[in-house]
Order: structure tokens, then sequence, then C-alpha cells
């Protein structure tokens, strides 16, 4: 077992955990956080995306101990207590979503995409989405919310 | 008359809080974890099976094989010839010889691995053609599972009257549903000793049945609850891990987990079966269809699953949407030692559709008339007659959709590899020619809310939402007024299974025919003249409430078994696809650019859960066409198996017909399926606009476009 300092959603955690562990494992198994997927297992899917020092990363194919003395985003990081954020309001609203499994990680990609580029080009959405599978939607109501979670946090809506 | 009431998605708020709880997402403290061990093998007996390693391996509990089955080893929805642990024999690669129970995931997946099965190799059946010639019998009663006939007029006068024939084979492959999350189950005995489930599935009473067989236990024993569930597609109707996760609980008596990892996912479920169609059409001069035969040879792989199902309705769908006055069309199931193939999004039907709308386009060309054109001249409306001479009275809205796609069919501007293809369909509702009734029931709550409750299994389709806005639009009330109680074997009455486009149409029927017994009652009792439904629950608890129940079977005939002469289905979905595609000589490479889509779904009950499906099925439609192949043993993960992904998908826009079905709820029919259909078929045919070579066989992927250009 190794010691691992980690700080998930504002919250530092020290845990014990099996030098395989994945990042996934701990958020989900040690820390209870089941909002991030597992799809596949070996980041291909992007249903268990979470977002490590500003980074979307497949948390199934990063050790637990490469998070070490890192800073993780899941799903659950995003709402402030009863108010969404403008991502989740804007998936909610163009309902960006059928089965909801890939949900947790599209949204946390598109966080990704939107912090780093405020008015990003449908091409520009596609790319960002790339590695995010959904099986339901045909990802138009997808890039639909992404669009207007761009808006939304402009402030233009 | 529009729907008034339109409601978004109820599950949206849990799913983008990331609180939804699917199967896998359960903990209950002390609860074990079930890993499956399978053969490794398509074909053979298993002579040992050396378990000491892994029993010793720490934290291992148990390990259950087929002799710790206590009631029947064998299930299956129509025929029941599966066993749930092997017996003696295996019959494909993957099939499941025992399960290893463990403290943690990782043990019992550590502890599967040490064990080894010594087998005596038979000789193997991969080929259906093979298969039917004899020489391995791979079932007691026979390699063949099902044969069936659609025949209707005198199909060597047709051929005889037709100016010219066109006759040509088309092949597919395996797919795989892929949906995003893997199959999963956990189960619990509670404080009074009852079996209690929550799964990722699709029908929650048929498992319930299933279980009480294996176990031999009576079903008020047994509680099946439908967890969020993430995707379906026709391979959560099958059990998955039910019946396993239902075994080890009987014998531990703990609570336990199983989830299957994407790979187990792959050698599990039953995949779309791969159909090699011969197809031979005739027709006069101005265009007029005049003979159809068919000869259809699928492989069912080792186990029946719903092969049978898919049989029938290649046969009854294999003209397409068009009147055709001389059918001949053949269709048959064979066992093989490939894996179970069985329910897909369309039971067969887009396979049979590539190839009759292939045939289309070539009947064209060979006359010089447009596509669009030869489509309306042959196209079912009021008054036809389908294959099976059923008379189709009332909702037919084929030749609309085509309307509806003509503008942009006749706007379009090729120019160097783009081209443009059509794709039509027609599909019918609910299950082939047998009773498929769902049930719903309605109660009211002290807190004043209308509760419903249904079997129907939302997989993310929405017909939660959907029933909810029945509810509210039969009774006039809004959404905040109605909760919903879904899929409990203990709580919910049988709806049937969530699969055959059938929920919206025949559950969405039994809501409508209970909301309208509550509605009946609550106006006598003064509900709509200001009376709250607290108060009329709190004055009329002491006496018990009237039922209020709805109960909706459509109205078909059963098939003649020769012929297959009847009403398989009370009404059917139709659609017309277009893509415009580019294709690249020098790779193969086929970009889908834009697809026009129109659907006749009879009345549009939630139109932004339409355009999901309609623009989810363009998608699945483009892996089939292009991308998708399950090849056994090779293609076991998300890396070798390809499905779409943002970057494949094109221009898409959905056009709505509503040509009303009397029988159906506010004049709804269904749309899950027919979404999906015609899209690769479109695909083929604009491929073949493109470049002027036609595929045969599906994906079309580079390989195989290349070796045709």
């Amino acid at each position: 077992m190794e010691r691992l300092n980690i700080k998930v959603n504002g919250k530092d955690y020290e845990l014990q955990v099996k030098p395989w562990a994945t990042l996934l494992d701990v958020i989900r198994e040690e820390i209870g956080l089941t909002g991030t997927k597992e799809g596949c297992g070996e980041g291909e899917c992007g249903a268990c995306t979470v977002i490590m020092d500003g980074m979307a990363v497949n948390s199934c194919i990063v050790l637990a101990m490469e998070a070490n003395n890192r800073e993780v985003i899941t799903i659950e990081g995003l709402a402030e207590g009863d108010r969404l954020h403008p991502i989740q309001e804007a998936f909610l609203e163009k309902g960006g979503m059928q089965c909801g499994f890939c949900t947790p990680g599209m949204i946390m990609s598109t966080k990704v995409l939107l912090d780093g580029n405020k008015n990003p080009t449908d091409e520009e959405i596609r790319k960002a989405l790339e590695g995010n599978f959904c099986r339901c939607t045909g990802y138009t109501k997808i890039f639909e919310s992404v669009k207007a979670a761009a808006e939304k946090m402009r402030g233009e809506i | 008359m529009p729907i008034k009431r339109y409601m978004d998605r109820i599950d949206a708020i849990e799913k983008v809080l990331g609180q939804a709880k699917y199967a896998g997402d359960i903990h209950i403290e002390g609860m074990l974890y079930g890993v499956i061990v399978r053969s490794s093998i398509p074909h053979g007996w298993i002579k040992n099976i050396d378990f000491d390693k892994a029993l010793t391996y720490k934290g291992v509990i148990k390990i259950l094989t087929q002799k710790d089955i206590p009631g029947e080893n064998v299930y299956g929805i129509i025929k029941k010839d599966q066993p749930l642990l092997a017996k003696e024999r295996v019959r494909y690669i993957g099939e499941p010889v025992a399960i290893v129970l463990g403290e943690d995931e990782s043990i019992a997946r550590r502890a599967s691995h040490l064990i080894r099965i010594e087998y005596e190799k038979m000789d193997v059946v991969s080929d259906p053609l093979q298969s039917m010639n004899g020489g391995v019998k791979l079932h007691d009663d026979g390699n063949l599972l099902s044969h069936r006939k659609v025949i209707k007029g005198d199909i060597d006068r047709g051929f005889r009257e037709s100016d010219v024939i066109v006759e040509r084979t088309y092949r597919t492959t395996w797919l795989d549903h892929a949906y995003i999350e893997p199959e999963a189950g956990l189960g619990y005995m509670d404080e009074k000793g009852r079996l209690i489930i929550t799964s990722s599935t699709q029908n929650v009473h048929y498992k319930r049945n299933e279980i009480s067989r294996l176990l031999a236990i009576p079903e008020e024993r047994i509680r099946i609850i439908q967890a969020t569930t993430g995707g379906g597609f026709g391979g959560k109707l099958d059990m998955t891990v039910e019946g396993y996760v239902a075994l080890s609980v009987y014998h531990t008596k703990r609570p336990v987990l199983i989830r299957f990892t994407r790979e187990e996912s792959f050698l599990s479920n039953t995949k779309r079966h791969p159909l090699l169609i011969h197809y031979k059409t005739g027709a006069k001069k101005d265009g007029t269809i005049q003979a159809v035969k068919v000869d259809v040879t699928g492989d069912t792989g080792a186990y029946a699953s719903y092969g049978s199902t898919v049989c029938l309705r290649v046969a009854v769908h294999a003209t397409g949407p068009y009147e055709v006055p001389n059918v001949y069309a053949e269709s048959r199931m064979l066992y093989t030692n490939n894996p179970v193939s069985g329910a897909m999004r369309g039971f067969g039907v887009p396979q049979i559709a590539f190839a009759h709308e292939s045939q289309m386009d070539i009947m064209a060309k060979e006359l010089n008339i447009d596509p669009l054109e030869i489509r309306i001249k042959n196209a079912l409306k009021r008054g036809s007659k389908t294959a099976t001479s059923q008379e189709l009275g009332t909702s037919v809205g084929f030749i609309e959709t085509l309307k509806a796609i003509e503008p942009f069919w006749k706007g379009r501007k090729k120019s160097g590899t783009r081209g443009f293809g059509l794709g039509s369909m027609f599909y019918g509702m609910g299950n082939t020619g047998i009773s498929n009734p769902s049930s719903a029931r309605i109660t009211l709550t002290e807190e004043g809310k209308i509760a419903l409750h249904t079997g129907a299994c939302d997989i993310g389709q929405g017909s939660d939402t959907v029933l909810l806005q029945i509810l509210c639009e039969t009774l006039d009330v809004d959404g905040k007024d109605v909760l919903l109680v879904r899929a409990d074997t203990d709580l919910t009455g049988d709806a049937g299974s969530t699969s055959a486009s059938r929920q919206t149409y025949i559950s969405g029927k039994a809501v409508q025919l209970a909301a309208l017994n509550l509605r009946a009652y609550l106006e006598k009792e003064g509900f709509y003249r200001g009376r709250g439904i607290s108060e009329i629950y709190r004055s009329y608890r002491d006496r018990g409430f009237p039922p209020f129940e709805g109960y909706f079977d459509p109205p078909t005939e059963a098939l003649d078994m020769d012929t297959a002469k009847g009403k398989p289905y009370a009404t059917y979905a139709y659609a017309t696809h277009m893509a415009e595609v580019e294709v690249d000589r020098i790779t193969g490479y086929v970009k889908v650019l834009r697809v026009y889509a129109a659907h006749d779904v009879g009345k549009a009950i939630n139109i932004k859960n339409i355009k999901g499906q309609v623009y989810g099925g363009i998608a699945m439609g483009i892996g089939f066409a292009l991308m998708e192949e399950f090849i056994p043993g090779k293609t076991e993960s998300l890396d070798n198996y390809y499905i779409p992904t943002s970057m494949d998908m094109p221009a898409m826009e959905a056009f709505i017909v509503e040509d009303e079905e009397p029988t159906g709820p506010f004049g709804a029919k269904g749309v899950g399926e027919p979404a999906l259909i015609p899209q690769a078929a479109a695909i083929a045919n604009a491929i073949t606009d493109a470049v002027g070579v036609r595929p045969y066989e599906l994906p079309c992927d580079l390989e195989r476009l290349k070796k045709l250009l």
C-alpha cells in the first residue's frame, strides 16, 4: 500500500492505496463519488473523464499515485450547493443526454474546453469531445449544450 | 390536435449532477463481487475443471458451477435452450462456466484467471451454410433454429410479367450494441429472505420469471428493480448478469455485485445477426415492382435468444415499404459456434433494408427512373396490401416522408466524389403476430400527487418522460402534480419489454386508458372544480379507491405458419433518410456530410425526444454502414471495435410526419428503431452515386471500399 495525498473537489484526502489502483478506483471506491463512470477501462470512451490540475484525463488509465499531490475535479465538484454550473444548466436545458452514462465525462471535457476557449467553433467542440463516446444521442444535443454553455459562461444568456 | 403539455426529460437533473445511480454505482456494506469464468474455445466437452488454486486464493468466498443451480439450468426469451452455466459442453468462446465470488472485485478477477478448464475439443461450425449441410449437430433438435416463409401471389408469374429483373447478394456482419454502460446488477436478500435484484435492464418481469425457474423459488419471493440504465438497444433484453447475481446471493446470503468489463460485455452480449441475403426484384418498364424473391440465411450463433424473432421479422419486412403483388421471402436461422446473436435495434430489419433499398436504386438506374420517383410509385399507402396480405387502413405516412425529403433531393448538386442516396423503411410496432400487452396503474397519494406505476423500463430513450406527459395530457394536470413509480416487479405491473419500438405506442396507450378511468373519477369528485387530490384522497382513504388501470394489447392476428398470411402488427412506422457523402478515392474513406431524415411517428408526443432518437439512430447507422464489425476473438474492446465519435457526425435535420394512428395514444406510434433502419442503406446508395461502385457488404470500411475502387 502507498500513501496518496489528493485534493478532490476542494477537499484534501490522505489515503492508503494499492500501487496498481487507478485514479478512477480511488474516486469511486475509496472516496465514494460514483458520478465518474467506467465504460471501457482503457481510455477509449471517456466516461471516466475528470479534471486533474486543469487537464481532462481518463481516470481509468491514470494510476492513483500519478495524482499524488494533485488537484482533481469530478462531476460532483461543479455545482455549488443548489446552484448548477452553467455547463450543467446548459445540458439540462438542451436535453444533452439520453441514457446519461457518458454525461459526467462529457461535461468535464466541456469544462476544460470552455475554461480555455470562451467561444469555440463547431469544429473545436467536436475535436474537444472526440474522446467522449455517446451511443444514444448522435451528439447533436451535446454540441448544442456546449454552445449554450459557452454563451452562459460569456454572460450572454 | 398538437400535444399541449410538453415536458423536458425528468431524469436530466440527476444525470447532469452525476447523481443518477446505475447498478454498478450501488454499494452495500459487506457486499461480494462476482466474476464469470468463460470458455476460451468455441466447441468442446468439459473434461475437468481445476479450482484448487482459485479456491485457496485469499479473499475468495465461493466458486459456483452448474452443479449449484437448484432449479432448471436453462433460459431463453423464446426458446429455452441456453444454460446459465455450461453443463458438460461449451458451444462458443465466452460461454459462462463458473462464477468466482470474492471480497473485492480484483480478488475475484485474479482468482478467476487461476481456474484451469480442460476440454476435449470438438469440430467447430463457423458458418451457417456449413451448419445447414449437417455434420456437427449443435443441439439435440438439429441446427436449424427457425425457418419462415412469406408468400403472396404467384412469384413465377410475377417474374414472367416483369420487363427487368435485378438479382444481387448482400452480406452483413456482427455488430455490438456498445452501450456506454456495460452490464451490471446487484442483489441481496432482504430481512424476510426475499431475493432483491437491481440491474441494468430492458425488462424486469421477464427476468423475474427466469430467475424463479433457475432457483426453483416462486416469483413472489423475487423482486427485480430496474436501475438507471445506460443504454440497451436490445442487448439488455436477455439475461445478462441477473441469473449470476441471483445464484450468488442464493448461495452466500450476502449482497453481490456483478459488473462486466467492456471485454466481458463484448464476449457475453448478443450480437446483431449477420445475414446473407439473396434478393431478386422484377419490375415493369414504368417502374412498377411485380415480384420480389428473397432468400435469407442468418447466423444465430450458439443459442436461440431472439433468433426466431429476427428470422420472421426479416421475412415480413423483406419487400420494404412497397406494395408488391408477388412475394416469396424465405428466411432461415442456423445455429453455429459463433457468438449468440439476438435483439439489436431493428431485429434484422436494418440488414434487410440495406438489401431492399440497394435493389430499389439498382432498378431505378436500370429503368432510368429517379430513385425518389420509383419509391413513390411503389409506396405503401392506405388500402395497400403488405407481403402478409394485411390491408393497411390507417396511419400510412410513407409518401409524406418521401415528400418531406423531396425538396432536398431535387436540390442536390453532384460534384466530384460527392454523392447522394435515399433509404426508406417501414417497421411493425410491437411483437410480430403475437399478443404483447402492456398495463399501467395510477394511485393517488396523501401528499396530493398522482402516481403512475408502469413496468416500462426507460433505458435512456425517454419513456419515463413520455408516459408522464401522456398522463398529464389526459388528466389536464402539470408535471408537478404527478410522480412516477417505474419498473419494479413489486410496485408495477408488467408492461412488456422495452423493445420493438413499443413503449410509447403500447404502454403509452395503457397509461392513457388508466388516466381516462381516473379522469372520470376525478370529474365526479370535483377535482376539476377545484377540489385537491389530498382532500379527495383523505375523504376516500378508508373506503379504498377503485383501481385506475389501463391495459392495451395491439390488435394483431397470428401469421399462417406456411405463408405468413395475417396481420403481424396493428400499425407500422415509416421513414425516409437522405445522405450526402464524400468519398476519398485513394483511401476509401467515406465522410457523411449531411443527413435529412423524415419519420412518420403518428403523433409527436415529445419532439425533443424524437429528434434525439433520430439523430442517435443516424449515428448508429453510420457505424453500421462504415465502421462497425465484431470479429469473434479479435474485437473485444472499444480500441478495435469502432463506434462513431463526435468527429464522424454529419449535419442532420429531422422532419416529423404525423399520420395519426387511431389505436395509439393521441395517435402516436414508435420511432426508436425506425431512426436507425434506413440510414446504412442511404449511405450505401450515396457511395454508389459518388463513385459508381456499389457496396454489397457492410461495413463498407476503408479496406472493402478500396477493393471496390
